[in-house]
């Protein structure tokens, strides 16, 4: 990881140079022990801020796409010839890399208009996970020793292995190496257990309709409707959410359950073909909704009624923008069976 | 959140299903205009919408008709490689497959959302299903989940 982490600032700092991008999104080191944070990096002595190691648990995409619409609407009254492109170079991940093919695929922008440095990624740490293993305690010092985590905290030192407080996402994660880059960062990481991948869903859908309603409506009793799930979502990304539209009002603002549970049902929706299991929405939500349950049913089915992942493959429409006459149909009706 | 629980008894005692049918115009609407035509008796449970293609539905039509009360909703458009604008209900196929799949995974019951094709000489076949969808939306009584009850009106009732 030090070998990626150096390699990734010498590129940063030749690319900045060299003026082929305008600013660098990365990872820096975090303010807290243990933790690393988005950076946006415009000169060549910033470069050596850039950190890679499994602390780094964002989706950069988000603000790739960010960053580029910003560029666009200030330039909005400019005549055309006068607009200037601003690259964003972008350190990327597998779920990074997905994301930003779902933005490309969406025609958000054009290839040109980013630089991505693919690393290669074997997960990142859950801080909720960890959290729970230490009883809630804080964390006072905190390193990485190989496949350990050294950990100090008011009531002496602890040894945890990164496995067990990998995120649930990267455990199963079958992409964890960038589907494009321009630049690659060291070699590609060893596959996760795929073979895990859809245990979560299999197990739900063996349930009885009545349990999963059950549970269904008790995790989204938890949801406050804060939206962070949203904010933090890189295939979230519409200027005028469903859910604060006003003509027609989609969702209702009362307390009622349904509002917060047709919320929650329509977002996940929209992630058909679009959810790229990243866990940014799980990370940042605050009442632990179990998000992951449902979005990876989305995945799920995706694979099998359209053998498509999403932002897998970039010179391919995405699930939902693309049809097939010989599309499955076993879920239409037909009065009195057969077709 | 109690009254999300209330079990069907009581209210399913002369109650009739309410059925949504989102439907095509050029195929589906035209379907159930031909039913009539011939004077084919079928269901009066359901509420007809005409669209101008399924692939003009968003899924949050059928989400927001639960939520307002219907028991079920039926969405209808042409046969796969029929459609008016060539591949608008190839689209809507791909949408429904998940949508349907999905709200059978949070739990909804499996006849709440219905989806099928009826075209504009299947005046028969518009009956059947409406047949078909109500019978099946009987046996399940009342829509419980997704609904939105207001509070008022419940209180309103209850006096």
């Amino acid at each position: 990881m030090e070998k990626v982490e150096k390699k990734l600032r010498e590129e940063a700092k030749k690319l900045l140079a060299e003026k082929k991008v305008d600013v660098i999104v990365g990872y820096e080191a975090g303010t807290l022990p243990l933790t690393a944070t988005p950076v946006f990096i415009t000169t060549p002595e910033e470069a050596d801020k850039l950190v890679w190691n499994s602390f780094c648990q964002h989706n950069l995409a988000k603000y790739v796409h960010d960053l580029i619409m910003a560029n666009r609407d200030s330039q909005k009254r400019l005549k055309p010839e006068d607009r200037k492109r601003k690259v964003v170079g972008v350190v990327t991940k597998g779920c990074t890399s997905r994301s930003l093919v779902i933005h490309l695929q969406e025609r958000q922008y054009e290839r040109l208009d980013t630089v991505i440095l693919g690393v290669p990624c074997t997960g990142y740490m859950d801080r909720k996970k960890l959290a729970a293993k230490l009883g809630g305690e804080d964390i006072l010092e905190g390193s990485l020793d190989g496949a350990n985590l050294k950990i100090k905290t008011a009531s002496g030192e602890k040894t945890i292995a990164l496995k067990e407080v990998l995120a649930e996402n990267c455990l199963t994660c079958r992409i964890n190496n960038p589907v494009i880059s321009d630049a690659m960062m060291g070699e590609p990481a060893p596959a996760m257990d795929t073979a895990a991948e859809y245990a979560g869903v299999d197990e739900f859908e063996k349930l009885t309709p009545e349990e999963r309603w059950a549970y269904f409506k008790k995790e989204m009793a938890k949801c406050i409707r804060c939206a962070a799930c949203r904010q933090a979502c890189p295939s979230c990304y519409c200027k005028v959410c469903f859910a604060e539209q006003s003509m027609p009002q989609w969702v209702g603002i009362s307390e009622d359950p349904s509002d917060t549970q047709v919320f929650q049902f329509m977002r996940m929706f929209h992630m058909v073909g679009r959810c790229v299991d990243c866990g940014s929405c799980i990370s940042v939500c605050p009442m632990g909704v179990d998000l992951r349950k449902f979005l990876k049913k989305l995945d799920k089915d995706c694979v099998t009624l359209f053998s498509q992942r999403a932002g897998e493959k970039i010179d391919f429409p995405a699930p939902l923008q693309d049809q097939r006459m010989d599309d499955k149909e076993e879920f239409i009706y037909s009065p009195g069976g057969g077709h | 959140m109690s009254h999300h629980d209330k079990p069907a008894g009581k209210k399913s005692e002369g109650w009739e299903p309410k059925i949504v049918a989102i439907v095509c115009n050029w195929c589906t609407y035209a379907g159930a205009d031909l039913a009539g035509i011939s004077r084919i008796q079928y269901p009066p449970n359901v509420r007809i919408i005409r669209l101008p293609c399924t692939g003009r539905i968003n899924p949050f039509y059928i989400v927001k008709a639960l939520q307002a009360g219907a028991d079920g909703v039926l969405v209808s458009g042409c046969h796969p490689g029929e459609c008016h604008y060539l591949t608008g209900n190839l689209s809507a196929r791909r949408k429904f497959a998940t949508l349907k799949s999905f709200l059978n995974y949070i739990g909804l019951e499996d006849g709440r959302a219905t989806f099928t094709w009826v075209s504009a000489s299947e005046g028969e076949r518009f009956a059947q299903v409406i047949k078909g969808v109500t019978e099946r939306v009987r046996a399940l009584g009342p829509a419980t989940k997704l609904v939105k009850k207001l509070r008022d009106v419940d209180v309103a009732a209850a006096k």
